[in-house]
C-alpha cells in the first residue's frame, strides 16, 4: 500500500509540475482532457498530556480528492489513510500503522432544477455546520468538539435531497435517507444501517441558523438502545475579522437520553490573513455502559488556541485545552496542508 | 482606453434573467446557485489582481480577497471549482455573447446591444 501511496505522491508531483503557474496551492489540479481535478491534504499532530506527562504524536490523515463535473452532473470521491501512523510514550509506549486505504466519501450529484439537486453515495451529512469541513486544515482548532461525534453519523450511505432559495435570504432544507449498510463501515463514528434525517437552515447575509434532527438504526446498541434519535440547533456568524459559531444538541431513545447535551461556542479573531486566536467553550453529559452499570460522563472544556497559516491551505496550529475532568488536560500542536 | 468607475453585470441578451439582487448574485459567484430558469450557470470573474474584480468582490460580494480564497480552499474539499476566469473585458464579453448562462461585469460604457444588464453598481 505505501508503494501505491508513493506512486500516487509521484503522479501527483509530476501532473502539478506539469501545470506550472497555473497550479494554486489548495485548490487541486486539472487533469487535461477529461472532467477530474485531483487533490489531497495531510495531518499531523503532537499532544502533550500534561497530568500523565504522556505524549502522543500521529501521522492522522492523509487523503485523496478527485472530482469533477459534465452538465447537470458531479462527482467526488475521496479515500484516506486513517490514523497511518500513531506513537505513544509516556505512561504506556507503543507505534502502530494503519496502511489499509478507506473510503471516506464517493458520491454523485444531479441538479434537478433552480432549487433541487440529489446527492446519491457516501457524503459527510449535512448536519449542523462542523460536519461540513471536518479536515484539520480547515477547521480553526486542532481539536474538534465533542458534539461533532456523540449525536449524529458524520457519513451517510444513502441519499441526499437538497432544497434551497436565495432570493432576500436563503433557505435550505436537507432531507437523508439511508437504509443499508455504510459504505465503509470503519469510516464512521456510528456503525448504521438506516438513517432517516431532516435539516433546515436560514441565512440572511453572513447569518446563518440552522436545526436537525433525524433517526438511526446503530448495528451496536448504545446504553442497550439501537433506535437513536438526536436534535441540534447550530449558528455561524462570518464576518471579515471574526467568526462565531456555536452548536448544540441532545441524543436519545424515547424517553431514555443518551447524551444529554452536548455543544460548543466558538470565536475566532483573525488578527491578519495569516494570523487567528481561537476560543472554544464545550460542555456534553453522556451515558455509558460498564457492565450492567450505566455511567454518567461529564466534562466542561475551554480551550484557547492560535493558527499560523503562510497560505490559507497550510496550517500551523497550538491549543491548549482545560477540562474540568481530572487528568484531560491537554496540550495539541498540528500542521495540515491542503494540497 | 480608459473606463468609468460605473460597473454593469452582464448576461447575454438571449438569457431569460432580467435583474439580480445582491444576495443573487453572491450565491451565483460562490457557486451555491448553479441554475436559473432552468439554465446553467457560468459565472466569470476577471484577473484576481483587476480593478474591475476588485471593485466587485468589495462593492457587490463584500468580501475580501484572503476571506474569498479561505471560502474556495473550503470548496475544493467539496468538489466545487471557483469561476473562470478571463484575462480581458473583450474576452469576457465575446464568452458571454456566445454562451447562455455565463455572467459577468464590465464598465458601464462597454455595454452594447447583444448584451442584457442585470445589477449596476459605482465604485
Amino acid at each position: 500500500m505505501s508503494k501505491f501511496l508513493l506512486a500516487l505522491i509521484f503522479a501527483l508531483t509530476v501532473v502539478i509540475a506539469d501545470e506550472g503557474d497555473k497550479y494554486t496551492l489548495g485548490e487541486g489540479v486539472k487533469i487535461p482532457d477529461i472532467p477530474l481535478y485531483v487533490g489531497g491534504y495531510i495531518s499531523t499532530d503532537y499532544t502533550y498530556f500534561n497530568e500523565q506527562k504522556h505524549n502522543r504524536y500521529s501521522i492522522d490523515d492523509i487523503a485523496f480528492l478527485a472530482y469533477g463535473n459534465i452538465n447537470k452532473f458531479s462527482y467526488l470521491a475521496e479515500l484516506e489513510y486513517k490514523e497511518f501512523y500513531v506513537k505513544e510514550w509516556g505512561t504506556a509506549d507503543s507505534s502502530q500503522k494503519h496502511t489499509e486505504l478507506l473510503v471516506e466519501r464517493i458520491f454523485a450529484t444531479y441538479n434537478i432544477d433552480d432549487n433541487y439537486k440529489v446527492e446519491l453515495g457516501k457524503f459527510n451529512s449535512p448536519i449542523g455546520f462542523w460536519n461540513l469541513t471536518p479536515i484539520n486544515v480547515l477547521r480553526e482548532t486542532s481539536s474538534k468538539p465533542q458534539s461533532s461525534v456523540l449525536l449524529f453519523p458524520k457519513y451517510t450511505t444513502g441519499i441526499n435531497l437538497e432544497y434551497t432559495h436565495f432570493l432576500d435570504y436563503e433557505v435550505k432544507i436537507n432531507l437523508l435517507l439511508q437504509e443499508n449498510n455504510d459504505l465503509d463501515d470503519k469510516y464512521n463514528n456510528f456503525d448504521i444501517d438506516a438513517l432517516y434525517a431532516f435539516g433546515l437552515e436560514y441565512g440572511r447575509s453572513d447569518f446563518h441558523v440552522r436545526i436537525d434532527g433525524g433517526y438511526f438504526h446503530s448495528k451496536q446498541a448504545l446504553l442497550q438502545c439501537r433506535d437513536i434519535s438526536y436534535l441540534l440547533t447550530s449558528f455561524k456568524l462570518d464576518r471579515e475579522k471574526y467568526q462565531l459559531m456555536g452548536e448544540i444538541g441532545t441524543q436519545f431513545f424515547r424517553d431514555k437520553m443518551i447524551v444529554p447535551h452536548a455543544g460548543y461556542l466558538q470565536g475566532v479573531y483573525r488578527l491578519s490573513e495569516k494570523h487567528a486566536l481561537i476560543s472554544r467553550l464545550e460542555s456534553y453529559e453522556r451515558y455509558e455502559l460498564f457492565g450492567d452499570k450505566e455511567n454518567r460522563i461529564q466534562d466542561a472544556i475551554a480551550i484557547f488556541g492560535y493558527t499560523y497559516r503562510p497560505l490559507y491551505p497550510v496550517a500551523f496550529k497550538a491549543e491548549y485545552q482545560f477540562h474540568s475532568q481530572e487528568d484531560q488536560e491537554r496540550a495539541l500542536f498540528s500542521f495540515s496542508v491542503l494540497f | 482606453m480608459l473606463y468609468g468607475l460605473e460597473y454593469v453585470l452582464v448576461v447575454n441578451k438571449n438569457t431569460a434573467i432580467d435583474s439580480l439582487n445582491v444576495l443573487q448574485i453572491r450565491s451565483i459567484f460562490l457557486k451555491k446557485q448553479t441554475m436559473m430558469n432552468e439554465l446553467e450557470l457560468v459565472p466569470i470573474n476577471l484577473p484576481a489582481l483587476h480593478e474591475a474584480r476588485r471593485s466587485f468582490e468589495t462593492n457587490v460580494l463584500d468580501m475580501s480577497q484572503s476571506r474569498l480564497k479561505s471560502y474556495w480552499v473550503k470548496q475544493h474539499y467539496q468538489g466545487h471549482r471557483p469561476p473562470l476566469t478571463m484575462k480581458s473585458f473583450q474576452g469576457l464579453k465575446a464568452f458571454i455573447k456566445n454562451v447562455d448562462g455565463a455572467i459577468g461585469y464590465i464598465p458601464s460604457d462597454a455595454m452594447d446591444s447583444s448584451l442584457k444588464q442585470v445589477y449596476r453598481w459605482s465604485q
